[in-house]
């Protein structure tokens, strides 16, 4: 693969839209009908200037060039670790096409009110200055493996950054079905698994439902973002409805055949608490959306809903399309030794978070320590040295399941050298014995220290 | 006497291994980094700090947290998690933390 490999085949054409035109001065409100980036304050050159040396950054001796492309959890954490462990002479640049990340974390609170839109952004000042991560936003145009360097576009200027290690984190993109392949088709019908504009589409349709409506959520088959999510979600809405559209339903359309994460607090969720409200129906995949005629076409037969959410089958985020990267058998994710999370198509280049594919859950929260078992193993590798050859790392997430309760769910995942798989420590595993309104409260102190952790 | 040989071995090989480790990265660190998302970078917050916390400070919380065995505890959970050894590591790294 490697040998075969000639730069034009590295080309690949990227068309991500332009985040100059989302980005307005005004930052979002709560109450927002649109949604709005909010302008970053800083103005960036096209050419990077050179990173500053923050004090507390350690004296290493080590020096190496790495790009990262993509500033969501995996992408923020491992430009900042690379400083904060590599020391000043490791030259960081992130290249992001927004202004802010938007955490998915908590984006369903957003849905019954409880969570401001705007307490979602993150920006990269403090990556900045904290650390001196050259920051571009920028879109990324192609990736050059050969001659390791990145071309990317910033306000219709073109420019390069050269690599000694390249660290992409793109995220998922979808495979929509058919019925949902237009932009329009997405808002009438939203995924709301990309916080953002999806989000408030999605609320804004729950509160002009008509009280006795039907919410339908629908799942894809896993590996998909946020395992408990969707049925977080479906939770959180049937409690919002239970208040504010009595008489409404959720039914939850599930393209696996059981509840995939938090199984005991789920099932007890669904057929206790939301009894006569949530309806479960396993193995039912979308076949095709009638946006119109507001249908949902499954492998269990047509339902019909009031407010669809489809939330469509992932794949590795579209940047990494045509680049080799994405080789899994399903030709969806991007293949990686766990150790580094380097490629196992192209040398130097690492695939981090959801974008890759390993045994181990796509989410934020274990995205982040993906990233500093990278940035451990790029640190070690511009010293000659090999990574660690035992990593650890942990998934831990709280999920709301109602306006005032939460659950959680946590495991932490070990290297087999045998399967060279990350493997869950079978009685790490597990989760809450139900949900509280003490995990309610501990899920904001976890979210704000991850998110630290991660932007800051 | 056989500890007293393999100490003095140690003793030997650390000058080298310091160097080469405690520059790159120190034990101890990439473990104590599952800690971070929670209590935040090297330990300074989130739901408890563990920075200014003695080695076997940590580590007898954590082996009586994994000995509490309460899995409805989530760090009963993450205790668990761990061997006897990288639990220690983990201590060691924090009490290295200012």
């Amino acid at each position: 693969m490697k040998a075969k490999m000639n730069r034009r085949q590295m080309l690949a054409t990227l068309g991500g839209f332009s985040a100059a035109a989302l980005a307005t001065a005004l930052p979002a409100r709560a109450d927002d009908d649109t949604w709005q980036a909010p302008a970053n304050p800083e103005r960036i050159k096209p050419s990077p200037v050179s990173g500053t040396t923050p004090p507390g950054l350690p004296v290493t001796g080590l020096r190496g060039r790495v790009v990262v492309v993509g500033g969501g959890m995996a992408g923020a954490t491992v430009a900042k670790f690379l400083r904060l462990w590599g020391g000043a002479g490791i030259d960081v640049t992130l290249i992001e096409r927004e202004t802010v990340y938007t955490s998915n974390i908590l984006s369903n609170l957003v849905l019954n009110g409880n969570v401001a839109m705007n307490s979602l952004y993150f920006d990269y000042a403090k990556l900045r200055t904290n650390y001196g991560v050259k920051v571009l936003q920028a879109n990324v145009v192609s990736i050059d493996s050969v001659r390791r360097e990145v071309a990317y576009s910033q306000n219709g200027v073109q420019g390069k950054a050269a690599y000694d290690r390249l660290v992409v984190a793109p995220g998922i993109d979808f495979d929509f079905p058919p019925g949902l392949t237009t932009p329009e088709a997405q808002l009438a019908v939203p995924h709301a698994w990309k916080a953002g504009a999806q989000t408030l589409a999605l609320r804004d349709q729950l509160r002009a439902m008509a009280p006795g409506g039907t919410f339908i959520l629908s799942i894809p088959a896993k590996p998909y973002r946020c395992p408990p999510g969707p049925y977080e979600r479906a939770c959180v809405v049937a409690d919002w409805l239970k208040r504010n559209k009595p008489g409404s339903k959720v039914l939850v359309l599930d393209a696996n055949p059981a509840i995939t994460a938090e199984v005991a607090t789920f099932t007890q969720a669904f057929n206790v608490t939301y009894r006569g409200i949530v309806t479960y129906v396993p193995n039912a995949a979308v076949t095709s959306v009638d946006v119109a005629g507001r249908n949902v076409n499954t492998t269990m037969g047509p339902f019909h809903g009031d407010v669809l959410n489809v939330i469509p089958p992932h794949r590795a985020g579209s940047i990494l399309a045509g680049t080799g990267l994405v080789n899994d058998a399903a030709g969806r994710f991007a293949m990686v030794d766990v150790l580094s999370y380097e490629s196992t198509a192209i040398r130097g280049i690492h695939v981090l978070g959801d974008a890759a594919a390993t045994t181990q859950p796509k989410a934020g929260h274990i995205a982040n320590q993906e990233a500093k078992v990278c940035a451990d193993a790029i640190v070690r590798a511009f010293a000659g040295q090999a990574p660690d050859p035992a990593p650890v790392t942990n998934s831990a997430c709280y999920s709301p399941i109602s306006a005032t309760s939460a659950s959680w769910l946590t495991a932490v995942f070990a290297y087999d050298p045998v399967s060279k798989t990350m493997v869950a420590v079978p009685a790490s595993s597990g989760e809450a014995n139900g949900p509280s309104g003490d995990h309610y409260q501990d899920m904001f102190v976890w979210f704000n220290t991850l998110m630290t952790d991660s932007f800051a | 006497m056989q500890r007293l040989i393999l100490a003095f071995i140690a003793l030997a090989a650390a000058p080298f291994a310091a160097t080469a480790q405690t520059a790159v990265s120190p034990p101890g660190r990439l473990l104590a980094s599952n800690c971070f998302q929670c209590h935040a970078t090297d330990g300074r917050g989130g739901f408890e700090k563990l920075v200014g916390k003695s080695s076997g400070e940590i580590y007898h919380e954590l082996v009586e947290m994994r000995a509490e065995n309460k899995p409805g505890d989530i760090m009963t959970r993450h205790a668990v998690g761990y061997t006897d050894a990288q639990l220690k590591l983990i201590a060691d790294y924090f009490a290295t933390r200012r």
